[in-house]
């Protein structure tokens, strides 16, 4: 799933979230995860001023946002201290198969 | 080095120039402890500091504590009672100095309290507003640095870059101690209780709690687990070793492990939200 500005909301996008009032966010959700978007619910919420949906999958690349590699790199530094311990191993490999499930690819 | 520690230790001492536990805890302190008094009229008194109970409510519906949509501060002291809308209203309160001053360890610190929360409720263990709550603050001794201590701040910084060093290490080098025992001594000093001030100080050193070892296991492996993630920046390039005594506290194996990754996983993206959601209401 990923966080996209509503800018880039396109029709056919799935929410991965429900959509609160930004005014009211512990009142009734205007959307319930699972809804896809069409162009005029899209309209409708910018006019509610709702800024950012979660959707599924990763449809956008953002500017500004790493590629896979770079985050998988960062990923083997982070870990880089703790290598041959098998349970901070086992936790490196569950993150990058997160992460890689993120980006919307298979982990290597 | 030793010199440096008792620096630090006499100006936490000297709370006057530190931030400071709000009166409303002392308040409701008080109150809790008189049977005569109404939760109505403890309500009244959180809602009378409009932006504090504001926040609190905000914090309440954060994923960091994940209760169900809660309005009211009256709803709160009912369905969550007293004590954990105290420890709100102190968390609040700390956040909005972390949030003004060191935003990367913001998010680092409401993504352990989720990883807490997330901990507690696999491995099925009691009090789990009260892990949360540790966890939202375990880093506070990081904050008093940076407030305090600037220039001395700032170079531990630069040492943990040059030396490719964890952040604890250099800590100990520079200061001749670590964020975690300073953060237990301004924690003592505002007179919170053990079950927070022994996650706060140990949450580097598992072994050294004493009779708060489970909650400070699961500080311990909360703020691992949100390094590895790397939601929000603590300071430390470097993801910590899982140590064996929370590792045996707690009965952790590959399974456990691998469940609470995968849940943190998925909820990073509504932390994430929840932070540039505050950050726009206060920007």
């Amino acid at each position: 799933m990923q966080l996209i500005p509503i800018a880039l909301a396109q029709p056919e996008m799935v929410l991965a979230r429900e959509v609160v009032r930004p005014d009211n966010p512990s009142g009734p959700p205007i959307c319930g995860r699972g809804m896809a978007l069409s162009a005029p619910l899209i309209a409708r919420l910018r006019q509610m001023g709702i800024k950012s949906l979660i959707v599924d999958g990763h449809p956008v690349m953002v500017e500004g946002e790493e590629s896979l590699e770079i985050m998988l790199d960062a990923l083997e530094h982070r870990f880089s201290k703790v290598t041959g311990d098998p349970l901070m191993d086992f936790l490196k490999g569950t993150f990058r198969s997160i992460l890689c499930r993120s980006m919307g690819e298979e982990a290597p | 080095m030793s010199e440096q520690r008792e620096k630090i230790r006499e100006i936490i001492k000297e709370t006057k120039s530190l931030p400071t536990i709000p009166g409303i805890v002392g308040k409701l302190n008080a109150l809790s402890n008189d049977q005569k008094t109404s939760i109505k009229e403890m309500a009244n008194i959180v809602s009378a500091d409009q932006v504090l109970s504001a926040k609190m409510l905000r914090l309440a519906n954060s994923p960091s504590y994940g209760f169900a949509r809660i309005s009211t501060v009256s709803n709160a002291m009912i369905l969550l009672g007293i004590d954990v809308v105290k420890s709100l209203v102190l968390s609040s309160s700390i956040f909005e100095i972390m949030e003004n001053n060191v935003m990367g360890l913001w998010e680092h610190s409401l993504g352990a309290g989720v990883a807490a929360n997330i901990i507690v409720r696999r491995l099925n263990l009691k009090e789990c507003e009260e892990i949360s709550t540790a966890a939202l603050l375990h880093d506070i001794g990081k904050v008093i640095l940076k407030l305090k201590f600037e220039d001395e701040y700032a170079a531990l910084g630069k040492l943990v870059t040059a030396r490719q060093m964890w952040f604890r290490d250099a800590e100990m080098e520079l200061l001749g101690t670590d964020h975690a025992e300073v953060g237990g001594w301004l924690a003592t000093s505002w007179f919170l209780p053990d079950k927070l001030v022994e996650p706060i100080a140990c949450h580097h050193d598992v072994s050294k709690s004493g009779t708060h070892q489970i909650r400070t296991a699961v500080v311990h492996v909360a703020d691992i687990m949100i390094k590895a993630a790397a939601f929000g920046f603590s300071g430390d390039p470097f993801v910590p070793r899982l140590q064996p005594a929370a590792v045996r506290v707690l009965g952790l194996n590959e399974t456990i492990l691998s469940d609470i990754a995968e849940e943190l996983g998925d909820r990073l993206i509504d932390i994430k939200n929840f932070s540039l959601e505050m950050q726009e209401t206060d920007g």
